[in-house]
């Protein structure tokens, strides 16, 4: 392991360590539940992966790929931790997060993902196009989720903001790095490329430390009043009276 | 060039995410407000005979063919189209108040847990789309295009719908 490799390793285990103190010592696990879990997996693979190097090196390599080819997928988890979140104080659109995440990761796995797994034959280049693949699927739902939360004028706390910030980091980073390795070979990804995701990784990381430091709630809209207290179908009446005012220009 | 196009996704999500971020963060109150053109309560009939006035063809068609006034009637019918979309942005302005309607603090059963919450996601996307489809004709083909189709295919969800089902009624018998 080089003095590099060594830094990065220690510095992301670190800040993983430290943003799972703040959460147990601020309280904030409860309220991310899906986060947390992610990062204790990431924690638990970190940790075995060292000791497999250390103690069995031939096991080393078998498990680095095992686990970069599960984090691609456990990554989901970050989205479905933001996705929640946006739209968590509207009652009115507090699904609409988890509903487009799951549309979007299912459309693209059928349309974009498995077709392309199941056309490529040599094992090292379709394990880079599924990670380059999944990261451009995790990229648009960040980018629609942030695009949705902007056109129904949403705030955002510093928490959430956080988090995106942070994984549109990693994410446009891995993307770029990926298609690189990808066109350019394993040979140069094996010698030049490979940093560039833990390097993209431990700067995630310290964004999410930064900003899940202490538990900030969502910011409230002023200018809106809240709902009535048990008073929810009374909203689903107004949403339906604004759907039937539309739909009486529609039916002209 | 493969490596391009993804260095060139990658650099463009990058920007659009921490633009549209800056302008998600928290703003100083009654910012938001400014500039916006807030339509009134649907139930002020006003405002419906408004919009009705705006739809309506009839102006038009009277400058057209029974005072023979062709430039006029488009220059009408210009304005009208301008009217119809500040109308609709109107209409979406206040849904988004609707939407962005927080739960109260003290609410010790959350209200999307204790009602369909699908149903209320359902008629929020449903409103969107219809929105946007309606945005889309009127700026193609004018305020009095009639090839719109009914979208009564849609359906309301079934628990709940008969209620919803009579709103609408009441809307229609506004007219």
């Amino acid at each position: 392991m080089s003095l590099f490799e060594t830094v990065v390793y220690f510095g992301a285990l670190g800040l993983e360590l430290v943003l799972l103190w703040r959460a147990g010592r601020c309280r904030i696990l409860k309220g991310f539940p899906f986060f947390y879990s992610y990062l204790v997996y990431d924690v638990c693979c970190s940790f075995v992966i060292f000791v497999a190097y250390w103690i069995r090196p031939s096991v080393y390599p078998t498990a680095y790929w095992l686990n970069f080819l599960l984090s691609s997928v456990v990554e989901f988890a970050v989205l479905l931790e933001i996705s929640d979140h946006i739209f968590q104080p509207y009652p009115a659109i507090r699904h609409l997060g988890r509903a487009l995440t799951i549309l979007i990761s299912f459309t693209f796995a059928l349309v974009y993902i498995l077709p392309a797994i199941l056309q490529s034959h040599e094992p090292s280049s379709t394990l880079l196009d599924f990670a380059l693949r999944a990261s451009v699927t995790k990229a648009v739902i960040l980018a629609v989720l942030v695009f949705t939360a902007h056109h129904f004028g949403l705030r955002l706390g510093k928490n959430v903001a956080g988090l995106m910030l942070g994984f549109s980091i990693y994410l446009g980073v891995n993307v770029a790095n990926f298609a690189a390795a990808e066109n350019f070979g394993r040979a140069l990804y094996t010698r030049v490329l490979w940093v560039m995701s833990p390097f993209a990784f431990t700067l995630c990381l310290l964004v999410w430390t930064i900003a899940l430091w202490e538990l900030a709630p969502m910011p409230r809209t002023d200018s809106v009043r809240p709902a009535a207290e048990g008073n929810a179908e009374a909203l689903t009446l107004e949403l339906a009276r604004f759907n039937g005012a539309l739909s009486r220009f529609l039916h002209r | 060039m493969i490596t391009l196009i993804y260095a060139g996704i990658a650099i463009g999500f990058l920007i659009l995410v921490l633009g549209l971020l800056a302008r998600t963060q928290p703003e100083k109150p009654d910012e938001g407000l400014a500039g916006k053109d807030y339509a009134q309560c649907l139930g002020d009939a006003r405002w419906l005979d408004l919009s009705e006035r705006i739809f309506d063809p009839s102006d038009a068609r009277w400058l057209r063919k029974e005072l023979a006034f062709p430039k006029l009637a488009n220059s009408l019918t210009r304005a009208r189209k301008r009217l119809a979309i500040r109308w609709l942005k109107a209409l979406q302005a206040s849904f988004g108040d609707l939407v962005r309607r927080p739960e109260p603090v003290s609410s010790d059963t959350p209200l999307a847990n204790s009602t369909p919450s699908w149903q209320m996601l359902w008629l929020t996307v449903r409103f969107q789309f219809l929105l946007l489809y309606a945005l889309l004709v009127v700026r193609l083909f004018g305020p009095y295009h009639r090839l719109i189709p009914s979208f009564t295919w849609i359906p309301f969800p079934q628990k709940g719908a008969s209620r919803i089902r009579s709103v609408l009624a009441d809307n229609t018998d506004l007219n």
